[in-house]
């Protein structure tokens, strides 16, 4: 992994919901109503055994693919506005290695590398042509007209054949 | 307030060392002028003050807004609410240009017409003059909120109308007052606020500080509503350090899933619970025999009581009547008596019954028996200069002799008296009856009360209209009250575009004193204090002879002429010196003894101020009104315990839903089922549903969770719709959604306060109508114009 990949590293031990990441990365981003840079996903309450009253109850926020991790602020040397802003204070950013180092220090910690616009980083599909096209196409025969031309879906048997839709 | 020092920074770990820390409260950067200030959000929120950045173009627009990270306990972190700001000053809806409207066409959204303020003061003006003329000063009314510019803005009802009438329109004034007065009464200090290190210049890591082993949070969730000012994620600052939880709430929300033990007590049945609790440690000797020699009064008497097979409590009792096993309630009071130090975090459920004082003194009385009282790290006290900051400002001048015409003070002198309000529950009495003298003319300053404070909000607006002959209001957009009932609308300041100050806890506790100058102005828009001194002088110029300028009422009001706003404002925070143990020292009383501000100088288990006004000096346990134990009969119509009011990050009571971004986080009202109750009555999850009782009715969306148990159903309160068509009957689908609608008035305790905002009987049942909200129409109606 290279030096230079950037992640955000999340405490959801401590992430109390607030939603603070969700609004402040669309003020930075413009993004309008329905558009998101990050996400809350909410999971539980439910009781981990029966009748204790112990419930199992996590919010863990999950970068999109319009999280560019706030590359307009970290080229100025500043940290992302849902680090910034999170309440709760459980979000770190910072390099990969770095953070993994980190998260190894404390359970209930998730890593995210994120990818802004996966698809168009991925580029515009162009051909490699990579392949020997000699060859993949087959060996040189000459082929003669089909005659016996059938439904290819209606399976032949010697002893159990008809053919749909020649039934009187 | 010895000095005013700008309070030290510490930075957060995760904040980038290119930052702002050590910048002025005014500042350039990359062509945009920066102010940074501590408000009170947008209009509303509670007296945090949290920090913000503000970034003005040449055009003094707002561009951008950021958490300070120069704020001692914020650090830069915001909530929505703040991090919305340009949303809400630039609303498209927003009102900022002074209106008026006939009064014959009350309720008609389109008859308002835009006026100067010259005009809009001189109707004002000529309606008072009538009014008192006739009726008297005693005819006016101001309905007031939690607060929205350093405090509830007491001078509107004293210096500038001469009214005793201020009064906060929730039942038995349901919400901290009811806390402050049992400490008031019990302790002779306003509020102890858990030691969350706010005003020590090294925070958590200050010598003088002790973390608390065991925090108890009573009945509150500080995440979303920073309640009463405690920043509430300093919670969290705290549980990283190594601070243990007791949660006790009926709902199991996130942060119950944390706590060692969650006492999960039927809704509404604190005081037995907190009897137990006393009883088990007073009985197993796990109290502070020294401390409670020294500092309390009334130990034998409270042992006696809590021992008493009628009036007494013990754990196996507690735990039938709050539905919580008898060795949870026993293992919560031994942790919490052995911690050292511990603290509790009490909250509006506190409050939310008439049992509620009760609740409350034995929430005291556990603090004080451990001796977690003004101690590092346990629940501490301001000094016997704080108080709330204006409670009684301008009375003096204003009222005078008139305080005895105050609606409810010789009924409830122990609510009225002391927070200088009129009753909420008789003065809708006098506004429907007219007795003992008829209400004329009404102000709302902070208030929505028929979406949000109020209980029967039908009838609160029907007896408005009925009894009013004038009423206006200041405030930033249009509410479905103002729409209902006003004559005059004045535009008021947001947040970034105040001169004021915050001082948390509403400076009742150590905390911090924020200022803020304007970063802009936006239309013809002014603050309180600046519509409260235009209008004083135009009405009452005799009481306002002192003050030249607005900030020479500033200066009076919120500094005691102690200070200069302009001079001491760009420190923007400051911390109060932190003393403990202040019964040591003298800081507690006003002659200078040591000991407490009670009549006995000790903390009064046995409350003698309980005794003079009529109410039982020891705690005692009262059922709710309508509860399964205490109404049996009703659980055949009612089979479920209805609590209202949990708070979402989104908003802020009725504030908020004209915001896209807020609004989109929880785009409809909530009903929490239990999936196994919702199973059995056949609500799918997200199905509209009818919640109703013997008071009325409403419809919210469901959520099956197990945030609430089979038998309690909880819904969220303060909705209406300001994307819908706002005029009468609809008034933005005001009574549509309003669990309001099933609560009661006048179902308080002795001294006048508490309502069972929480706990109450319902029903509930699936309907077949979907009223999801379009969420492309409230970003097409709300949207800024650049966005």
């Amino acid at each position: 992994m290279s030096k230079e990949a950037y992640g955000l590293l999340i405490d959801y031990e401590y992430c109390s919901g607030c939603q603070s990441c969700e609004v402040t990365c669309k003020e930075t981003h413009n993004y309008p109503v329905g558009k998101w840079g990050i996400r809350v996903l909410e999971e539980g309450p439910w009781e981990i055994e029966d009748g204790t009253g112990v419930f199992d109850y996590n919010y863990v926020p999950v970068p999109t693919d319009l999280c560019d991790l706030c590359i307009a602020r970290t080229s100025k040397g500043r940290e992302p506005a849902c680090v910034h802003h999170c309440l709760a204070n459980v979000i770190t950013y910072g390099p990969i290695v770095e953070l993994a180092e980190k998260m190894t220090q404390k359970s209930k910690q998730v890593l995210w590398f994120p990818q802004y616009k996966p698809l168009t980083a991925k580029g515009k599909f162009v051909p490699t042509k990579k392949s020997n096209s000699e060859g993949v196409g087959g060996a040189k025969v000459e082929v003669e007209a089909n005659e016996s031309w059938s439904t290819a879906a209606h399976r032949r048997s010697d002893d159990d054949h008809f053919e749909m839709g020649l039934v009187e | 307030m010895e000095e005013m020092k700008a309070a030290p920074v510490v930075k957060l770990d995760t904040l980038s060392d290119v930052n702002d820390i050590g910048k002025p409260w005014r500042y350039e950067e990359d062509g945009l002028t920066v102010t940074r200030l501590s408000p009170w959000s947008a209009p509303g929120c509670h007296p945090t003050g949290c920090g913000l950045k503000i970034y003005t173009d040449g055009e003094d627009r707002v561009v951008k807004v950021e958490g300070d990270e120069n704020h001692p306990v914020t650090q830069g972190r915001l909530c929505v609410r703040c991090l919305t700001l340009m949303d809400y000053m630039y609303n498209p809806s927003r009102i900022i240009y002074p209106m008026k409207r006939d009064p014959e066409k009350r309720g008609d959204a389109d008859a308002w017409e835009r006026c100067t303020w010259d005009e809009a003061v001189a109707i004002i003006k000529e309606n008072y003059d009538r009014i008192t003329k006739q009726y008297g000063r005693e005819s006016c009314v101001c309905f007031t909120g939690t607060g929205r510019e350093g405090g509830t803005f007491n001078p509107y009802g004293s210096v500038m109308l001469g009214t005793p009438n201020y009064c906060y329109t929730q039942s038995g004034y349901a919400c901290y007052i009811p806390r402050l007065a049992a400490s008031s009464y019990i302790i002779g200090s306003a509020y102890p606020e858990i030691d969350y290190a706010c005003a020590l210049p090294g925070r958590f890591d200050d010598p003088a500080y002790e973390l608390p082993e065991c925090l108890i949070m009573w009945g509150k969730m500080p995440l979303s509503s920073n309640g009463d000012g405690l920043f509430g994620h300093a919670v969290i600052d705290m549980m990283r350090r190594g601070t243990r939880l007791i949660m006790v709430d009926p709902r199991m929300n996130w942060l119950a899933s944390r706590a060692d033990i969650h006492l999960r007590l039927r809704a509404g049945t604190d005081t037995a619970l907190a009897m137990a609790m006393l009883s088990v440690i007073i009985n197993e000797g796990l109290y502070d025999a020294e401390y409670v020699e020294y500092w309390c009064y009334g130990f034998d008497e409270l042992k006696a009581r809590l021992n008493d097979p009628e009036k007494g409590m013990t754990a196996a009792k507690a735990a039938e009547i709050c539905g919580i096993p008898e060795e949870k309630i026993v293992e919560a009071s031994r942790m919490y008596a052995q911690a050292k130090p511990a603290c509790i975090s009490w909250g509006l459920a506190i409050d939310q019954k008439a049992n509620g004082m009760q609740a409350g003194q034995c929430i005291l009385d556990l603090m004080a028996i451990t001796g977690n009282v003004d101690v590092p790290g346990g629940n501490v006290l301001g000094d016997v200069t704080s108080g709330l900051n204006e409670v009684g400002f301008g009375f003096e001048k204003g009222v005078g002799d008139l305080v005895s015409e105050m609606i409810g003070l010789a009924e409830y002198p122990a609510y009225c008296n002391l927070i200088m309000n009129a009753h909420a529950d008789l003065m809708l009495q006098t506004l429907e009856t007219g007795e003992p003298y008829p209400i004329k003319f009404g102000m709302y300053c902070g208030n929505n009360l028929m979406s949000c404070t109020s209980a029967e909000p039908k009838r609160w607006h029907d007896a408005i209209l009925k009894s009013l002959e004038f009423c206006f209001t200041i405030d930033t957009f249009m509410t479905p009250s103002a729409q209902a009932s006003c004559d005059v609308f004045l535009p008021l300041a947001a947040s970034a575009e105040r001169e004021g100050t915050t001082f948390t806890h509403y400076g009742a506790s150590m905390g911090i004193k924020g200022f803020s100058q304007a970063a802009t102005r936006t239309g013809e828009a002014l603050t309180d204090a600046e519509a409260c001194f235009k209008l004083g002088k135009a009405l009452n110029p005799q009481w306002w002879t002192d003050y030249d300028t607005v900030e020479d009422f500033i200066n009076h009001l919120r500094l005691s002429n102690k200070f200069k706003f302009r001079e001491v404002a760009p420190a923007v925070y400051v911390q109060d010196e932190v003393t403990y143990r202040k019964n040591e020292c003298g800081k507690l009383r006003a002659d200078g003894k040591v000991g407490f501000n009670t009549p006995t100088g000790r903390i009064e288990l046995y409350s003698t101020i309980f005794q003079q006004f009529d109410d039982d000096p020891l705690p005692y346990y009262d059922e709710p009104q309508y509860s399964p134990a205490n109404t049996p009969e009703l659980l055949k119509d009612y089979p479920f315990v209805l609590t209202t009011g949990a708070r979402p990050y989104a908003f802020f009571h009725s504030e908020n839903r004209q915001i896209p971004f807020c609004r989109e986080l929880n785009p409809d009202p909530i009903v929490e089922v239990n999936p196994k109750t919702a199973k059995k009555l056949g609500i799918a999850d997200g199905q509209w549903c009818e919640i109703w009782n013997q008071f009325g009715s409403c419809k919210q969306k469901a959520k099956l969770t197990e945030t609430v148990d089979e038998n309690t159903i909880h819904c969220q309160h303060a909705w209406w719709f300001p994307e819908e068509d706002g005029s009468e009957p609809n008034l933005y689908g005001n009574w549509r959604s309003n669990v309001n609608n099933l609560v009661p008035n006048f179902h308080f305790g002795k001294l006048g306060f508490g309502a069972p905002f929480k706990c109450l009987l319902c029903n509930i049942k699936p309907i077949d109508e979907c009223l999801d909200t379009d969420m492309d129409e409230v970003w097409t109606k709300f949207k800024r114009e650049d966005q």
